[in-house]
């Protein structure tokens, strides 16, 4: 089992890094999907049997139990990628509305300057 | 000690209180700023207390060795815990000054809080994973806090500051999970007994490269930091000088954690590829800081070029060179917090941070240009101003370990921020205005508040020069604390022990 996790875990961080490698954003973001599941998946490895046939719980007849500690850890990692997708999902929608595309070729134009002309931040008289 | 929990608690719950408490006013500034001064004074006793030697560490929740979190202040976490305090303290009220409540957007305060909550857990924990968690809370407020007044222009710099820190914090997990498979364990004390053992195992070089990748990406080093230079200049400028004194120097910091008091101290190829990346940092990225037409864009670069001095400062790997790394960062955050404040204040009086359309601010307010010129001459090393010591430090270091080619990038980078630097005075403050009508257009006297506040920090870092002898005290105990860990050791496993569940 442990050599298929093995090669689950490097096909997926093949895949992975080949998505985020890509000019669109929307394959980057799916790329880090598949990254972060590749990370898990490698954490999960960590517990000694990774196929999930055994709990990280003691039964009656006292076998030995998995690591219960590296479920934990992807447990919240899952919590955090989650959270972060959701984030980086919201942010491309915002780009795609403000510019119409979501491809890094149109976005980042070569030699494309800072538009200096822009309101700078801050810029309004304080009221205290 | 319960009192170690603090740095993280009071922000939790300012954030939360000020969430809670809606539409910005007045009486809710006012909270948030009596909660950071109170933070700043803390960190301060914090600091003070751990000068005479007492390291405070709490185990959260009593649990056991193996599974329980430990929090740790350290001297070196409180040098860290106050710099960021500070630094936060000034942000916090140049943005007041800055802008009217009606105006300010009503999450600003608390996802401010919320990053410092995550920048000091970062500093506090002695828990591999525990770290990556604080990596995350301090970044997803860094994402928001991006993104929440950006235009759209703005918004899609955001995206690869996001993207690469992405791959960065998947990568510490793998790192962590490489961790725990290697040692059973992710307490970094009992990471730092176990790894001892395991003296020239190559497998902790490979968990030593991957830690380095992913701290490096955080610093922001050479291949791995193009998204800085572009997104720090989008910000508004209090939160801009936050972000550059102290999120990059987190990376910064918890590389000197990993490689002083985690890992073992015999990993050369580790060290020979810091030093390698730092001298390339050095030279690489101050050549944009010369190009940019813009000022935060050229401190952007400078904040690049200047994270390689630490970065060298840590592959050289001696006693001396970690204390010259721990003086540099204390320098660092607060000239590079106090160059944007003042940037800020010149784009108030001149409308635009543009070099070519800038000019005659020292005619308007000679006090102003003093500011700049002092904060300029630091950054550049100058004597006696508190980066000549640091940059003194590391090429006392690099000399005693006949790293040559690397005191050569050093000196070469420190002309070149020399000359960059000389740019910004000779078109913002020397040269007279471009066009009548383009130069400074005082607008009553908000700019000498937001000036004053500038100055405060212009003032610590000129106490941090002038002072040198008690940091540099501090910077050599705490380097002495890094190279030899069994007191760290020590202090984690007695309260680790106390437990007992």
């Amino acid at each position: 089992m442990q050599i298929e996790t093995a090669l689950l875990i490097g096909v997926l961080f093949t895949c992975a890094t080949y998505l985020i490698l890509q000019k669109n954003f929307v394959k980057i973001l799916f790329g880090f999907v598949v990254l972060s599941n590749a990370a898990n998946l490698l954490v999960l490895s960590m517990s000694g049997r990774p196929d999930g046939k055994e709990a990280p719980i003691v039964d009656a007849t006292g076998r030995a139990m998995v690591d219960p500690l590296p479920q934990a850890l992807i447990l919240t990692a899952i919590v955090i990628g989650f959270g972060v997708t959701a984030y980086l999902v919201l942010l491309l929608y915002r780009i795609f509305l403000d510019h119409n595309t979501t491809n890094a070729g149109d976005l980042y134009p070569p030699r494309e300057g800072v538009p200096l002309d822009r309101p700078l931040p801050g810029e309004d008289t304080p009221d205290i | 000690m319960q009192v170690v929990i603090l740095p993280i608690l009071v922000p939790m719950l300012t954030a939360l209180t000020a969430l809670f408490w809606g539409r910005p006013t007045p009486a809710r500034r006012l909270f948030v700023a009596a909660s950071a001064l109170l933070q700043c004074l803390a960190a301060f006793g914090l600091l003070l207390h751990n000068a005479e030697g007492g390291a405070l560490a709490l185990g959260v929740g009593y649990w056991t060795y193996r599974v329980g979190i430990v929090l740790v202040i350290d001297l070196l976490a409180s040098i860290m815990l106050s710099l960021s305090a500070l630094v936060g303290l000034a942000a916090l009220l140049y943005g007041m000054a800055d802008q009217g409540t009606r105006s300010e957007h009503p999450l600003r305060l608390p996802l401010l809080q919320f990053l410092m909550m995550g920048i000091n857990l970062s500093f506090m924990t002695g828990d591999l994973f525990n770290l990556f968690v604080a990596f995350e809370v301090m970044l997803i407020a860094s994402y928001a806090l991006l993104t929440l007044e950006a235009d759209n222009w703005s918004v899609k710099q955001a995206y690869p500051y996001l993207a690469i820190n992405l791959v960065g914090g998947t990568l510490f997990l793998c790192a962590a999970g490489l961790a725990y498979s290697l040692f059973g364990t992710l307490n970094m004390a009992d990471i730092a007994t176990r790894a001892a053992l395991m003296e020239g195992d190559p497998r902790v070089t490979v968990l030593a490269l991957l830690l380095a990748v992913v701290f490096l990406t955080k610093a922001g080093v050479f291949p791995l930091g193009y998204w800085l230079p572009n997104s720090y200049p989008t910000l508004p400028i209090p939160l801009a000088a936050l972000y550059a004194g102290m999120l990059t120097k987190v990376g910064v910091y918890v590389l000197l954690r990993a490689f002083g008091t985690i890992l073992p101290h015999d990993l050369p190829t580790a060290h020979q590829l810091l030093v390698f990346l730092a001298c390339v940092t050095m030279v690489a990225t101050i050549f944009g800081a010369l190009a940019r037409p813009y000022i935060r864009g050229i401190l952007a670069f400078n904040i690049l070029s200047h994270i390689g001095f630490m970065i060298l400062a840590i592959g050289l790997f001696s006693e001396r060179s970690l204390a010259a790394a721990i003086y540099y960062i204390m320098h660092h955050i607060v000239v590079m917090a106090s160059l944007f404040l003042i940037t800020g204040v010149a784009i108030r009086l001149t409308r635009t941070d543009d070099l070519s359309r800038m000019g005659g601010l020292w005619k308007q307010a000679p006090w102003f240009g003093l500011l700049f010129m002092i904060q300029a001459l630091s950054l550049s090393g100058l004597p006696p101003l508190s980066g000549f010591w640091g940059k003194y430090l590391i090429l006392e270091a690099a000399l005693d370990q006949h790293a040559y080619l690397a005191v050569a990038c050093l000196l070469i980078a420190s002309i070149l921020t020399l000359v960059s630097m000389l740019r910004i005075w000779n078109r913002a403050f020397w040269a007279p205005p471009v066009a009548p009508g383009s130069g400074v257009q005082p607008r009553g006297a908000a700019w000498v508040r937001l000036a004053t506040i500038a100055g405060g920090l212009v003032v610590v870092s000129l106490v941090i020069g002038i002072g040198a002898e008690w940091f540099l005290k501090l910077s050599f105990a705490a380097a002495h604390d890094l190279m030899d860990n069994s007191n760290y050791i020590q202090l984690v496993f007695e309260q680790l022990g106390k437990g007992g569940r």
